[in-house]
């Protein structure tokens, strides 16, 4: 657990290119981490499916740092997040309380019916507090607000359809301009490079809908191996170009072609699934995953009962 | 005197969830004497399902999830293919089977190592860690500083899981590949030869480490094989299908009342409640088929968003020892440690059982076969999640999903009391834990976290007056 920091920075220059540091950041942020007292962070969940925290413990690759407590240990002071801290109850809460300097983590959108009662996040002093009350009590006082994931950044699959629990992204909810780490999850890297930049002390370029314009710059399409190439009816073609399927790589903006998921093992359209525009801000959009095309190619209409 | 204490949130557990607990004295010895479980989060999922495209299910509903998104994936694509009368190639099967088996066994990991062990040992003594809660510890220091260093092996590991899952998948959280008529990933044997790789490593670190820490565990602290012990009724929908036909499982489909012996499970004798839960009345007591998710808050005497199915009125325990006990490769008693003994067995089971699906992938077979979904029909899914049995029940319309019903495992362990005033099987299994201290109820935590519910969960814990 030692030689976590060089580690850190090994992982930061592996990956320095996606996320946008130059050279003569990372020694910057080698001067950041080597200065006492490691940024707070606090991480909150809201109406999520905690995917993205979960992607976040797969953010190592086999080179050091080899696993997530590395980074805990040495990078950031991780003052509360409910699936990793041993603490619970006020002696959890009573953390969050007495850090006056932090960044803020929002994961997950915002159920504003029964007044925010759809969501709990936990109780002070005898009185059951929301995960809203807890945004508004918290996010004026961050350093910056960070939102991971879809559900946080634009309301997500939670406030699809006929929305439910009448969510609000968590972003527009602090009325403040977060960084928006979007993905249906988030990727790891993506996550850790902005915290990363942060440390710094770089402003971190947005694009109109807050994503970092170095992760999300360039469409899925763009870049997709399969571009150009002869078009699939039906599914498990491998190699072939899934537009008809309802692929969203068009105007989907994400690095996932060339950054892959899981330690580069694979992404979706390696395993011939169409692109579903999970960082989309419109995601997921009314209409059929599988449409506008797919469907009368695949699930044939005339072939329906 | 009285006193009152909150502990809220509790943590190391996902979703959110808040469990009161009251404490007193029975026979000199100061335990729990009623227990009630919330869960503190709605969303709605099974409405904004409707109006949609079934084929859209896969992909809304592993949403429910990050940490078991596959079993839910099984279930949507399940239900199609009842629906469809589809049959599956073997191919396809073997590749659901892989991806579930992976996230069923780097799921197990994380619940011992991350979200259960804190219960026992003291963690690297800083944030995120360190707790005040330090009490009942009873590994030595050596013992402890190795748990704590196979607590990091484990993360390692988890994420080697979801990279397996992901050779075949694609990704993990929340895989692409689970479609109705079988799978779009078509096996390479480079991807054979990966899984296998991390197949054998999680096999190797489940025997070698996992299964020896937990049975040193369960011998240590060996009153907890006395202690949550709860109805005794378990429950398995069965999982992972050897053939296509569904007639062989590794689980088999099964219900034991009592801890007793093994019956046959029927559907359609499956009910929710909603009395206590923020639900109207006139939904209660149904089938999931003809289900109904209506909300109402707030209501008189309700505290969960949870409903509280039952199976023939009984409230049932569902998770890795039901499926081990029903399937009978496990027997030995129902408690905090046979939860966690069985589920360190079971990891091995399907890591075993992996490496023999994997075995039969036939390279150049079909994955998929084209199905036609009927414009109107009705059917379900039965799985199960690393946390217990899975269901989704599904009603089409003109094309589209008219209704939609899930029960998650943490309904069953987790539900609030039922129309019949019943305890839920986790409320039930809170009932006599003794508590050394109330205002740290570590031994809370223990029957709390053996369930591995998959919650947010928030303790209030009261001394009765």
């Amino acid at each position: 657990m030692e030689v976590t920091r060089r580690d850190f920075l090994k992982y930061c220059g592996m990956s320095a290119g996606a996320l946008g540091l130059s050279m003569f950041d990372l020694g910057l942020l080698n001067n950041a981490l080597a200065a006492d007292g490691a940024p707070s962070v606090i991480w909150l969940q809201g109406s999520s499916c905690n995917g993205c925290s979960i992607s976040l413990l797969n953010r190592i690759s086999d080179t050091a740092p080899k696993t997530v407590d590395d980074l805990l240990l040495n990078s950031i002071d991780l003052i509360f997040h409910p699936n990793v801290m041993g603490p619970a109850g006020s002696e959890a809460v009573e953390a969050i309380r007495a850090t006056k300097s932090y960044i803020l983590v929002l994961e997950g959108g915002v159920p504003t019916v029964y007044d925010g009662m759809a969501c709990k996040v936990w109780s002070e002093n005898g009185v059951d507090v929301s995960y809203a009350e807890a945004i508004r009590s918290l996010a004026p006082g961050a350093m910056k607000v960070i939102c991971v994931g879809q559900c946080a950044c634009f309301g997500g699959i939670p406030a699809s359809g006929n929305n439910p629990t009448q969510i609000v992204s968590a972003s527009s909810y602090t009325g403040l301009e977060t960084i928006n780490i979007a993905g249906c999850p988030a990727h790891p890297d993506w996550i850790v490079g902005t915290i990363a930049q942060l440390l710094i002390g770089n402003s971190v370029p947005l694009d109109e809908f807050g994503r970092p314009t170095s992760i999300f710059g360039e469409t899925v399409h763009s870049n997709c191996p399969r571009l150009g190439k002869e078009k699939a009816t039906t599914f498990a073609e491998t190699g072939k170009c899934m537009m008809d399927l309802g692929c969203r790589g068009p105007f989907t903006y994400a690095p996932c072609p060339y950054m892959k998921w899981n330690n580069g093992v694979s992404w979706c359209i390696n395993a011939n699934g169409p692109c579903i525009g999970c960082t989309d801000p419109s995601y997921p959009t009314a209409e059929a995953f599988y449409s506008p095309l797919g469907l009368t190619s695949f699930y044939g209409k005339k072939n329906r009962k | 005197m009285a006193t009152f204490t909150i502990i809220d949130p509790v943590t190391r557990i996902e979703g959110h969830m808040q469990v009161n607990v009251t404490i007193d004295a029975v026979d000199g010895v100061q335990q729990v004497v009623d227990a009630h479980v919330a869960g503190n989060l709605f969303r709605g999922f099974e409405n904004l399902l409707v109006g949609r495209e079934p084929t859209d299910a896969q992909h809304i509903t592993q949403r429910i999830c990050g940490v078991c998104p596959i079993p839910h994936a099984m279930a949507a694509v399940m239900t199609l293919d009842a629906v469809s009368k589809t049959k599956i190639p073997v191919n396809g099967l073997l590749m659901r089977n892989l991806v579930m088996g992976a996230n069923f066994v780097e799921s197990h990991i994380l619940h011992f190592y991350l979200l259960s062990a804190l219960d026992y040992i003291d963690g690297p003594a800083m944030r995120p860690w360190q707790s005040t809660w330090s009490i009942d510890r009873r590994f030595d220091t050596a013992t402890t500083n190795v748990l704590i260093g196979h607590y990091l092996k484990a993360i390692e590991m988890k994420r080697k899981g979801q990279e397996a899952a992901a050779v075949f998948g694609g990704k993990q959280p929340h895989s692409p590949a689970y479609v109705p008529g079988g799978f779009t990933n078509v096996p390479t044997q480079e991807q054979i030869t990966l899984f296998g790789q991390y197949a054998d490593e999680l096999i190797d670190f489940i025997n070698n480490i996992y299964i020896p820490d937990a049975e040193a565990l369960a011998s240590v602290y060996d009153d907890y094989k006395d202690i949550g012990k709860g109805y005794g009724n378990l429950l398995s929908f069965g999982c992972f299908d050897e053939d296509v036909k569904g007639k062989h499982r590794l689980f088999s489909r099964g219900t034991v009342m009592d801890a007793h012996k093994k019956k046959p499970l029927a559907a359609a004798k499956i009910t929710e409640h909603v009395k206590y839960g923020w639900y109207k009345a006139s939904t209660s007591n149904i089938n999931p088929s003809v289900g109904q998710t209506e909300t109402e808050y707030p209501k008189d005497n309700a505290y969960s968003w949870l409903k509280s199915p039952r199976y023939m009125k009984a409230p049932m325990e569902v998770g890795p020892l039901a499926r081990m006990w029903v399937n009978g490769d496990y027997t030995e008693g129902v408690s905090v440690m046979d939860r966690q003994l069985a589920r360190a067995y079971e990891a091995k089971k399907i890591a075993d059982a992996m490496k023999r699906w994997l075995g039969s992938v036939e390279v150049g077979n079909p994955v998929f076969v084209k199905t036609s979904i009927p414009m109107k029909g009705k059917g379900f899914g039965l799985t199960e999640a690393p946390r217990g049995a899975l269901g989704h029940w599904l009603k089409l319309e003109g094309g589209k999903i008219a209704g939609y019903q899930v029960i998650t495992p943490t309904c069953w362990n987790c539900s609030p009391r039922d129309d019949n005033n019943q305890l839920g099987p986790m409320e039930k299994a809170l009932i006599g834990t003794p508590v050394q201290d109330p205002d740290k109820p570590v031994e809370v935590l223990r029957v709390v976290h053996s369930f591995d519910p998959c919650l947010d969960c928030a303790v209030h814990a009261m001394r009765a007056k």
